[in-house]
């Protein structure tokens, strides 16, 4: 073969498509061969050459296997867009399957399995069961993997055509690879059943510790993951195992350690002989240090790893500390994971090395690495009591440096040093009043302020440096105003003189009447009543002794900390969160989190101390027409923005014809509604509708010729409009053959030409073509066009967003004719338009959604949905600073859940 | 299991795109180079190699300036992806001779071929270059390594040895040469990464060495090859525990821990530390080993900072060379951060120096020392002048430093680590294959506290 593959990706003149059909019909194989390629090649940049299927089928029958192979590539990516054509190749895969080379046979099995049409899964079947069964192991492989793959399109099929034991079986065959295939399809399909399909007998697992041994690496880890099931009856058993599998540990390819690491973890909990037990963890040390050799990525997973293991069992690697000592060029995720076990691996013993690390540490360069370092040198000093006074010592060499976010960190962690070791280092108390002024972080302030509180009556000026910090009282965040108020408090209550008396008096009224914080409010009221009818009652309360907090450092509870270890050398072990939290076995509908979220939304909602998105519910009764949520008593109703889109639809005189129909999903859309009927256009029809797809919004834009010559030479030009959306590319229409219809997605490009004036929907267009005159016909702008894929928020930052903005910013709408009828497919159609869910919630009957979206440039939208599910009429409201647009935000909802 | 599996280059294109299961929205491509951009809104900050955006798992490796990724939406082991990964990174290099976004382009049908092969369903199959050959019927198509940079660990060889014909690691191990015949040879390189850390006054705190010990064979036939290293190489350290590694007895190699390829016999290993295998085709580490017993560092590095005046320092940088002189390092730069507040730095080269370059980087605040080459057994020194803009705390050295050092010593192994001889079993009397064991030594974290 000559030449480059990348010239295939060159050919971008015009009619293209014609070409190459009549370039995959040639004569000569090379010729046809080519044109494949570069078919394919159209197709990885996203063109799309659908329209070839029947051409490029036809090129299947073929003894090239190099051709053979780029068909099935097309027709794995074709076929779900035509399933009608793809039951054309639906022959040849039958014959291949039966073909004397067992690559062919291999290959046929392999790629009708990645075709995902109904059709054609029947015909698999016959094929699959005699694959199953074939002499060669590259085609029993692969015909094992193929189970699995029908499983995912139809499990009944599966269970009824007996595959299910043939796969079995082939646990027992006597090539590895074949073995390990099995494995791998059975475990997915268990995963993915309730039933128990794959259960581990004593007997497979026999079978499975001698394929171990022979397989390849990527087989091993099948195995292993398969084998981490499997609970062994006895003591003997686990070491029976745990011997068979120890000698992965030497194995070249980390997943494989780190596999056979949790089997050995997993087994070490069955062993009772401490000596077994010692000698394993001894055993365990050098692979598990030698992951720290690989490659950084590596690393890391070995880190995450490494991390829960050494809280289960600190004794395997107590003297490997030195391991996890920072290198100059780590990349900064694998120094912070070495920091945290660095603090999990201190001890008495080795407390002064790694002090010595963290020091340095903290005098690099990158800020949070340094920060990190700080707050580690103060979790070892809750940690070890008798290194305490080595780690403030080192804390206090830091502050000297007076480099302003490591005083911070460093006073931060003092704090909590104060609560571990109450009253025996007070006397650095002095030192850090030095720093007061350069305290600009929330937390590093509080810290203080709760130290001077706490301390008020050995700091001689205690009252001068709080009433320095009383002066900005308003401006504070609230963790800030909340110590300021109970260290004021403190303050009073040990030294009750004038200057004192002043400040609560001053404190009192600003967190009571001129803050809307209700924590901040509640709290100064239950002072106030406390101070005002019992002072010693005050005392007993706010100067109570403290309890004694502990060291931090193992985090994790130990019911998590075990279903992680059941789960190391998983992404869950890597999260440090259980598997259910962030998979979902529901195919093809990645709303993995929605459950939940929907469960932690209720929740955290209920708790919500204000009244934001909670406040429209609890009071609205069921049967409460009104559109007007019940705010706080006070709260003026927002105006009432009804009746404007319909006026708007009115104006434009269109009708329901335009109604814009959801398509993001599927890849061929239903067609676009007629703007243009033949009637008007002379014969040619025009359909249109601006859509959104990877992104982009593009224009699906599609011609009819009804007349009886040929139309070519098409154009389309846009009016200003309001969103200055204009062609971002030159239309390519072929010529169009009388009664020929074609289909095209035009690139648009938002903000180019924008026309002034009040917001509207109107879009304008004209189109022309070398044999008619110029066609002029209104399309409208669904606003969903533009909502972003990035417009999803989180849970708390929509729970500020919706507090922060004023009420006049609120809206409300009620789309009478809407009706939802399942909330998962709203929330997925939703989403398909990039509206995204954050949270739900049940009120009576009724279900309340919370959604976001995003405007390019713009602001989001943040929106509650509340309807009950079958009953027409839904209501809408929403918040956003992006008041003008609101009307039209209104008109693209509306449409998207009729 | 892998839901899909991409290339990108650095400004995100896509370069490969394969869905296995058809189960991951689309965008996936564009939501993660977005996420790995601004990480933390900090295009400082690296994006961790394994994450999670609404459910879609990420899994990468930047390879060549490439970003190979896989997705999942199962709890599958992320470092069987990471391993994967790599894996097919060195798959396709060995068919393609130069792994960068060019070749990558100009065989995207052979790419998209050794995908199916590597990969079924989302599961990993083979990724044996020796296995896949049977499978692969496209040939690749050569882009011209002349001009490119050269990539991987061999390229460092490129300027160390002579001898070596420059294009022989950058060549495919299953093209056929232009003369039709292959040419018989083998390449065993000892590569060792050496870790480093001394104290302000020069002790040793940690060292380490990370060996592999690399193979690339283009010998027909797959002879079987016995690899023979030190005898008095020894596993595990007996008193295990790191704090007594200074105790090290006499000349003797010790390992503290070492694996093997699956295709290595360790029959003899025991007795007479020997290796068999019948080398699989393509690039492949027959053993990595790691070992922190005491050796001697390449270089021995003095750094100082002193203040001489309100506003302004003297630092004065030294590297001897401890190895013998018939021995030259090459591409060495030393590396020192300098206080927040340095404003500017003037130099001063020892008299004659050749090959060296200075620089005061003002974004990083490092000082720079480039150094082309140095023989064994010589000392270098540079003189800088700090000027400050305020006046320093008075603890300087607190906000300099670490000085770091980066180098490469071809023929070089601070191991002692040797392959006694190669030897591969011979077809006929005539036959007598190109064999190149070649040792090299790079700086992997070398570093002198101040």
């Amino acid at each position: 073969m000559s030449g480059h593959d990348s010239k295939y990706f060159s050919t971008t003149k015009k009619g293209e498509i014609p070409e190459l059909k009549e370039e995959l019909n040639s004569q000569y194989k090379d010729k046809r061969k080519d044109a494949v390629k570069k078919v394919i090649a159209a197709m990885t940049v996203g063109k799309d050459v659908s329209s070839l299927f029947t051409d490029v089928v036809n090129c299947m029958q073929t003894e090239n296997l190099e051709l053979k192979k780029l068909v099935y590539l097309y027709l794995i990516n074709y076929a779900k867009s035509q399933p009608d054509l793809a039951i054309l190749a639906v022959n040849t895969f039958v014959k291949d399957s039966q073909d004397p080379n067992p690559l062919i046979r291999a290959l046929a099995v392999r790629t009708m399995g990645c075709i995902r049409v109904d059709k054609i899964t029947e015909y698999l079947c016959d094929p699959l069961q005699r694959c199953l069964k074939d002499d060669d192991p590259y085609v029993r492989k692969t015909a094992a993997i193929c189970v699995a793959k029908l499983y995912d399109i139809n499990a009944e099929l599966v269970e009824d055509r007996g595959f299910l034991e043939a796969l079995k079986d082939l646990i027992s065959d006597n090539n590895p690879m074949v073995v390990a295939n099995a494995v791998a399809a059975l475990a997915e399909i268990q995963d993915s059943s309730v039933r128990p399909i794959f259960e581990i007998t004593s007997h497979t697992l026999s079978k499975l510790l001698t394929a171990l041994n022979e397989c390849t690496e990527w087989g091993q880890v099948f195995i292993l993951d398969s084998l981490s099931r499997y609970k062994a009856a006895d003591a003997r058993e686990a070491e029976n195992i745990v011997e068979r599998v120890t000698p992965r540990l030497q194995h070249a390819n980390c997943a494989v350690v780190l596999s056979a690491v949790k089997i050995i973890l997993l087994q070490m909990e069955l062993i009772t002989s401490t000596d077994v037990v010692r000698n394993l963890c001894k055993k365990m040390a050098p692979p598990l240090v030698t992951l720290l050799s690989a490659e950084p990525e590596i690393q890391y997973v070995a880190l995450r790893n490494i991390n829960l293991i050494v809280q289960k069992r600190p004794t395997i690697l107590a003297h490997e500390i030195k391991v996890f000592f920072c290198k100059y060029n780590d990349p900064i995720y694998v120094k912070m994971e070495k920091l945290e076990i660095m603090i999990k691996l201190a001890s008495d013993r080795n407390i002064d090395q790694v002090l010595l690390e963290f020091k340095e540490y903290a005098t690099e360069v990158d800020v949070d690495f340094v920060r990190k370092a700080v707050r580690a040198i103060g979790r070892c000093a809750i940690k070890l009591e008798r290194a305490a006074e080595r780690c403030i010592s080192v804390l206090l060499e830091l502050i000297k440096i007076k480099v302003n976010y490591v005083v911070q960190e460093a006073i931060i962690v003092i704090k909590d040093i104060f609560r571990r070791y109450p009253n025996t280092y007070e006397s650095i108390i002095a030192t850090l009043c030095e720093s007061l002024d350069t305290l600009d972080e929330p937390e590093a302030k509080a810290s203080m302020i709760w130290i001077i509180g706490e301390y008020a009556e050995r700091i001689d000026n205690a009252d001068e440096l709080l009433e320095s910090f009383l002066e900005t009282f308003p401006e504070e965040p609230a963790l800030v105003q909340l110590q300021l108020l109970t260290a004021t408090v403190k303050l009073f209550l040990k030294k009750p003189t004038e200057g004192p008396q002043q400040m609560i008096q001053a404190v009192l009224n600003n967190a009571t009447v001129e803050t809307d914080n209700p924590d901040l409010r509640d709290r100064a009221y239950i002072y106030w009543r406390l101070l005002s009818t019992d002072p010693e009652a005050a005392k007993d309360v706010v100067l109570a002794e403290k309890p004694v907090i502990s060291d931090d450092s193992n985090q994790l509870d130990s019911s998590l900390l075990d279903e992680l270890l059941a789960n190391i050398s998983t992404l869950s072990s890597v999260y440090h969160k259980p598997p259910e939290s962030f998979v979902s076995r529901v195919k093809a509908a990645p709303r993995a989190d929605d459950e939940e979220f929907a469960d932690t939304a209720e929740g955290g909602y209920s708790e919500s101390p204000s009244q934001g998105v909670d406040g429209a519910s609890p009071s609205s009764s069921v049967g409460t027409s009104s559109n007007v949520p019940v705010k706080q008593p006070g709260a003026g109703s927002p105006p009432a923005p009804a009746a404007m889109p319909d006026l708007l639809g009115d104006l434009m005189g269109m009708d329901n014809a335009i109604v814009p129909v959801d398509e993001a999903a599927a890849p061929s859309s239903p067609p676009p509604p007629v703007l243009l009927p033949s009637t008007t256009g002379q014969g040619l029809q025009i359909s249109a509708q601006l859509t959104r797809r990877d992104g982009q919004i593009y224009y699906d834009i599609s011609f009819e010729n009804g007349t009886q010559g040929v139309l070519d030479g098409f154009m389309i030009q846009f009016n200003k409009n309001t969103f200055g959306l204009a062609a971002g590319e030159a239309l390519k229409v072929p010529p169009l053959q009388p009664g020929a219809t074609t289909r095209t997605l035009l690139q648009m490009v938002p903000f180019q030409n924008i026309a002034p004036g009040a917001p509207n929907s109107i879009l304008q267009v004209a189109v022309k073509n070398n044999q008619q005159p110029v066609w002029y016909f209104n399309d409208k702008i669904p606003l969903h066009v533009f909502f972003g894929e990035d417009g999803k928020m989180e849970r708390a930052s929509f729970l500020e967003g919706w507090k922060s903005l004023p009420d006049d910013h609120e809206f409300t709408k009620e789309f009478p004719g809407s009706v939802i009828s399942s909330i998962d497919a709203t929330v997925e159609r939703l989403a398909a338009a990039n509206v995204f869910f954050i949270a739900k919630r049940k009120n009576a009957n009724m279900d309340v959604l919370y959604l976001s979206a995003k405007m390019p440039r713009g602001i989001p939208f943040l929106i509650e949905i509340t309807a009950a599910v079958g009953v027409p009429g839904v209501k809408c409201a929403v918040k956003t600073a992006n008041k003008e647009m609101v009307p039209l935000f209104f008109e693209a909802m509306e449409a998207l859940t009729k | 299991m892998i839901s899909q599996f991409f290339v990108l280059s650095q400004r995100g294109d896509h370069i490969v795109f394969r869905d296995y299961r058809g189960e991951v929205p689309k965008g996936s491509a564009e939501i993660f180079f977005r996420k790995v951009k601004f990480w933390n809104d900090d295009e400082a900050e690296e994006a961790p190699p394994v994450f999670n955006v609404d459910g879609v798992n990420y899994i990468h490796v930047k390879v060549a300036g490439l970003f190979f990724v896989v997705t999942t939406m199962v709890n599958v082991s992320p470092s069987l992806l990471l391993e994967l990964l790599q894996r097919i990174a060195r798959v396709t290099k060995d068919y393609l001779g130069v792994l960068n976004e060019d070749s990558l382009r100009k065989n995207f049908i052979l790419v998209y071929e050794l995908l199916d092969e590597v990969i079924d369903f989302g599961y990993p199959q083979t990724t044996s270059t020796e296995v896949l050959k049977s499978y692969i019927f496209n040939e690749p198509i050569m882009v011209d390594a002349g001009r490119l940079p050269p990539l991987g660990p061999a390229a460092m060889f490129m300027q160390g040895t002579k001898r070596m014909p420059g294009t022989a690691v950058t060549k495919s191990v299953v093209a056929n040469e232009p003369g039709g015949k292959k040419r018989e040879e083998i390449f065993v390189d000892i590569i060792e990464r050496i870790s480093v850390t001394f104290s302000s006054s020069g002790y040793i705190l940690t060292s380490e060495i990370d060996g592999t010990i690399q193979m690339k064979s283009y010998l027909t036939g797959n002879p079987e090859i016995r690899l023979a290293l030190n005898e008095d190489l020894s596993i595990g350290r007996t008193g295990s525990s790191s704090y007594d590694y200074r105790s090290s007895s006499g000349g003797a190699v010790i390992l503290d821990d070492c694996n093997f390829h699956e295709s290595v016999h360790l029959d003899s290993f025991d007795i007479d530390r020997t290796l068999t295998l019948i080398p699989p085709d393509g690039e492949f580490a027959v053993m990595n080993y790691r070992m922190t017993q005491e050796f001697k560092p390449p270089f021995r590095v003095t750094a100082l900072i002193e203040e001489a005046g309100p506003s302004r320092a003297e630092v004065l940088l030294k590297i001897r060379a401890d190895f013998s002189a018939n021995v030259t390092a090459n591409t060495i730069t030393v590396q020192m951060p300098v206080p927040s507040y340095t404003m500017r730095a003037s130099f001063e080269l020892e008299a004659g120096a050749v090959g060296q370059t200075t620089d005061f980087k003002e974004g990083s605040r490092r000082l720079e020392w480039n150094l082309k080459k140095i023989v064994g057994g010589s000392e270098h020194t540079l003189r800088a002048k700090l000027t400050f803009s305020q006046e320093s705390h008075g603890n300087i050295t607190k906000e300099a430093g670490p000085v770091n050092m980066n180098f490469t010593i071809p023929m070089y192994n601070a191991s002692k680590l040797q392959v006694r001889y190669l030897q591969i079993a011979k077809k006929s009397k005539t036959y007598n294959p190109y064999r190149w064991v070649r040792y090299v030594t790079q700086a992997n974290s070398y570093v002198a506290r101040l």
